[in-house]
């Protein structure tokens, strides 16, 4: 050391007088140290939000007449008239045949995908995967409009099709198109998973298969396929309980010829119907309920087990790039057409859509441009609102979720308090509830309030922002907890030894280094908040529209040329966003 | 500054006992030395000294002050124990600069800023950084981020003071000099120091006590002459330093010595015991590498010695000195020498002083075991 010299020398052999300072003192309230505080309130907070739209959901599924009414009795009854009168039955059957048709396309998809972009030297893998990022800023219901604009029974494609063939030779408003949109939709997140894994595998095991003697094909047969199973049975599972609960692209493609999903079925007999029979509501919605945390529960724990597989990390590892040869320009077409016919092409036939009177092959679309599908929207005030509806619902609901999320992951992951596993628990459990039982469990949960105060919630944005904010809570919560993951605990343990309690290291430590997480936790969820619509259906009213619901009535009124010109909004409101928040969050990072 | 006092201490992590029972004392002013391979309970132990963790049962305490005891219940909570503590990766907070990272504690003390200045500025000059005073942590070297945080754990004056390996991230010189630096700085504070390190040079040369501890055991505590030159069992013989290892069984045991068959050779030889044996008794005859002496024909050996017959498979030279791998038997022995000129059939000469005497011990892992065996 350079600087022993500095070193002061001992004083005249005798310890030096130290000064003595008071240890610091953490004031108690009501006999509990204020960390404690933040941490059950924490829970119980996480509890509350969790438990609003569940507890309702099932209390209603076996009373005999809506919760609000006086009276009621105990009943199975709702149960047996739902698989009766109501023919759950079928809507089951058609749920679990969609759902499986779905997951298999989208893993035929993805899987290959992710393994020829991530490990073979086909050209443009960079661009393909930021392609296939698409669904981060495109949701699945102006997909739907897209899909139906384009390959719908009269659109652009399949009239040019029926034309040249005299048939058209796919059926759009089938379970079979619907499976393969949402396949499309859903795509993307099977590839990340699987991607992901690719990355992270260990390059050694490939070189080992090199070394005695494989060539490119066989160690992907041999290696790294195989290795590819956890991911795969993840996100298998994953496709398959999204599908469960979808209801953007089943609403579209179902409604007009009378085919019944899950969701759907919730969004007919809650709201189409003129006097909802709340009981065969409350029972669907409970057996949906059981069936998807069934689903997440075997997914958490599928996830676990994955971890386990991948748990040998050493160095840091390049993965080898393998030849493929002439089959590289087959997997580049296949990728292509999955991109370009799969979102690209719907997207801009949407933004086309909305900048003409008519679109349609048989007319040049460029002779009947307009921008009065733009104008419908500026000039009612409803439709007006509902963007600026939905940007404060995303922006309010961005910094509140966010705000918890942090929250909840510091609780969960850097305190000693006893039920911080539940804390993840309740708040991943989001994950498990579908949007539309999220909006009729809190439908239900704000009539239940006392003295009516209820009604003071139900039908405002804050209604809103709460449905959204837990939907969005899973994600925001899974964007934290690995930042956090990643300070080192002895940053937070020095703090306490120094002498800050648990709160003051919360305040002062974590929270100035979970800062970066915390904005880009709000940029995820602005996003996600954004495109959501589907809790909004029951808990929203006529002055608080979001961009999402506005669609959908725009889009039952026949009036395609407005909702195409609203989705294209919601693309641009979310691409400005995304980039000006990126702008900033890199100019904070160079300072 | 009082003694830290330690009794009972056990602790179980998911229903495996990582720390047993352990009890010691460390006096006021000492430097205590916890030592031994990683996972052997020296951390979880400064941790529990700390109160990062809480024991499964035993007790804690700073002259009258109980930190934590299983008695009544009580736990004091990290932040009021007033210690200071170094992590082995200094854990320095990296959005503040150093005079930042030094004036939290104070600031959570509520010191006034005027008297906060001399205090930061005194910290960083006894670490000779006072002139980084502005500077961010990860603007600075490995080993001034060591002292910056040592000066943040010295800044207000803590009772005692933890060392979580705090070397170990420096490279070899650097180390050897911190090390001198920081047992005299300690010297000059005069402050009640836990050092946790597997480094057992390092141990040795600073501290006042070691403990050497091994599987949550603590197997020995005295001073570094004592650990190195009378290791309390076979185990601590072969952690600290080198030792050959010959199993052997008691035939003969008198107060002072006990008459050993080797069972190597079936050769029998004579140690001098300091723990009580009988006859029949399975035990360990230990000996360090630098207390042996080659000779081709051990003429020259002192009066008492044992003399045992051995074959030399291989000489290395390995600066300073030569180190024979010696055949005897199925074993392996080593000896150091000043000379590299002994080859073939060769006398190994033991002073009487050398060997120590333990029960049987399996003080050798089974791969070092399969390595030192003599295959055919």
């Amino acid at each position: 050391m350079s600087t022993l010299s500095q070193t002061k020398p001992p004083q005249s052999g005798q310890k030096p007088a130290l000064p003595e300072y008071p240890v610091p003192r953490y004031r108690k309230i009501l006999g509990a140290d204020r960390s404690s505080w933040v941490f059950w309130g924490t829970i119980i907070v996480l509890a509350v939000l969790v438990l609003a739209p569940v507890v309702p959901t099932l209390y209603q599924s076996i009373r005999d007449r809506p919760l609000y009414e006086v009276g009621g009795i105990f009943t199975a009854d709702n149960y047996v008239r739902l698989f009766t009168e109501a023919d759950f039955g079928t809507v089951a059957l058609n749920t679990v045949i969609f759902a499986l048709m779905t997951t298999v396309l989208a893993i035929i998809i993805a899987v290959p995908m992710a393994i020829v972009v991530v490990r073979t030297n086909i050209p443009g893998r960079r661009i393909f995967g930021i392609a296939m990022q698409w669904p981060f800023f495109i949701s699945s219901l102006i997909l739907g409009f897209g899909w139906i604009t384009m390959y719908g029974p009269a659109g652009f494609i399949s009239v040019e099709v029926r034309r040249t063939l005299g048939f058209l030779p796919w059926d759009l408003y089938s379970l079979g198109g619907m499976a393969v949109t949402e396949a499309v939709a859903l795509a993307p997140i099977a590839y990340v998973f699987c991607s992901n894994a690719l990355r992270s595998s260990d390059a050694s095991l490939e070189g080992a298969a090199q070394t005695v003697g494989a060539g490119p094909f066989r160690i992907l047969r041999s290696v790294v396929i195989p290795m590819l199973r956890p991911p795969v049975v993840y996100s298998c599972l994953l496709v398959f309980s999204l599908s469960l609960e979808t209801l953007s692209i089943p609403l579209l493609y179902g409604q007009p010829v009378g085919i019944s999903v899950f969701a759907t079925f919730l969004y007919n007999n809650g709201l189409q119907s003129i006097d909802p029979d709340y009981g065969i509501l409350g029972a669907a919605s409970a057996i949906i309920l059981v069936v998807t945390i069934a689903l997440v529960a075997v997914q958490a724990k599928l996830l676990k087990d994955a971890k386990r597989f991948v748990s040998v990390r050493g160095k840091a590892t390049r993965p080898r790039i393998l030849d493929l040869g002439w089959l590289r320009w087959v997997s580049v077409a296949f990728i292509t057409i999955y991109v370009v016919f799969g979102a690209l092409i719907p997207i801009l036939g949407l933004v086309a859509r909305s900048f003409t009177k008519v679109f349609t092959p048989l007319q040049n679309p460029l002779l009947s441009l307009t921008t009065n599908n733009y104008l419908t929207i500026f000039q009612y005030p409803v439709y007006v609102q509902s963007i600026k509806n939905s940007l404060i619902v995303a922006s309010i609901g961005a910094i509140a979720v966010s705000l918890l999320a942090t929250v909840a992951v510091v609780v969960a992951r850097r305190s000693t308090f006893r039920y911080r596993k539940l804390i993840e628990y309740l708040a991943l459990a989001p994950n498990a509830m579908p949007g539309l039982i999220i909006g009729i469990g809190l439908f239900w949960a704000f009539s239940f309030l006392p003295f009516g105060s209820g009604q003071f919630i139900q039908g405002t944005l804050w209604a809103i922002i709460i449905g959204f904010g837990l939907r969005a809570l899973p994600s925001a919560y899974g964007s934290i907890s690995p930042a956090a993951m990643q300070i080192g605990e002895e940053l937070d343990q020095a703090s306490r030894v120094a002498g800050a309690d648990w709160l003051r290291t919360f305040l002062r430590m974590l929270a100035k280094l979970l800062t970066p997480a915390f904005g880009a936790a709000v940029i995820l969820t602005f996003v996600v908040m954004l495109k959501e619509y589907s809790p909004a259906i029951f808990l929203g009213s006529a002055d608080t529209n979001v961009i999402g619901t506005t669609m959908l009535e725009l889009w039952v009124q026949g009036n395609t040329g407005s909702v195409a010109a609203l989705a294209t909004l919601q693309i641009t409101l979310t691409a400005i966003f995304v980039g000006i928040a990126g702008l900033l969050m890199k100019g904070k990072k160079d300072a | 500054m009082p003694d830290v006092v330690v009794t009972n201490l056990r602790k179980e992590f998911a229903g495996t006992t990582v720390l047993h029972e352990v009890t010691f004392t460390i006096k006021d002013g000492e430097f205590f030395t916890l030592l031994g391979p990683s996972g052997c309970g020296k951390s979880t132990t400064l941790g529990l000294i700390a109160g990062l963790d809480k024991p499964t049962s035993g007790e804690i305490s700073v002259g009258d002050v109980v930190f934590v005891s299983d008695r009544n219940g009580k736990f004091v909570p990290p932040e009021s124990r007033n210690l200071g503590m170094v992590f082995q990766s200094y854990a320095l907070w990296p959005h503040m600069t150093l005079a930042q990272n030094l004036a939290m504690p104070l600031n959570i003390r509520k010191i006034p800023k005027a008297e906060q200045q001399p205090l930061i500025y005194d910290a960083l000059d006894k670490v000779g950084l006072a002139h980084l005073i502005k500077r961010y942590p990860h603007q600075l070297s490995g080993g001034q981020q060591q002292r910056v945080a040592l000066a943040r754990a010295l800044v207000y004056s803590p009772k005692v003071l933890l060392l979580d390996e705090p070397l170990s991230n420096l490279d070899a010189k650097l180390r050897e000099q911190a090390r001198v630096w920081l047992k005299r700085l300690q010297a000059e504070l005069g402050i009640t120091t836990v050092y946790v390190t597997h480094d057992q040079e390092e141990a040795l040369a600073m501290s006042d006590r070691i403990a050497v501890m091994s599987n949550g055991h603590m197997l020995q505590v005295a001073p570094p002459y004592e650990i190195y030159e009378e290791p309390a069992t076979a185990e601590v013989a072969a952690f600290i330093g080198r030792s050959n290892f010959l199993d052997g069984d008691v035939i003969n045991a008198t107060g002072g010595s006990a008459t050993v068959r080797l069972q190597e050779s079936g050769e029998v030889i004579n140690v001098s015991a300091s723990g009580t044996f009988s006859t029949g008794d399975a035990v360990t005859v230990a000996f360090r590498p630098e207390k042996i002496h080659l000779s081709q024909t051990g003429a020259t050996a002192p009066a008492g010695s044992i003399i045992l017959d051995v074959d030399v498979l291989t000489t290395s030279y390995v600066g300073s000195r030569y180190e024979y791998d010696l055949k005897y038997g199925d074993r392996i022995i080593i000896a150091e020498s000043s000379t590299g000129t002994v080859s073939g059939a060769a006398k190994l000469v033991i002073p009487a002083e050398a060997p120590r005497l333990y029960p049987r011990a399996d003080v050798v892992s089974a791969d070092a075991a399969e390595l030192m065996a003599v295959t055919h």
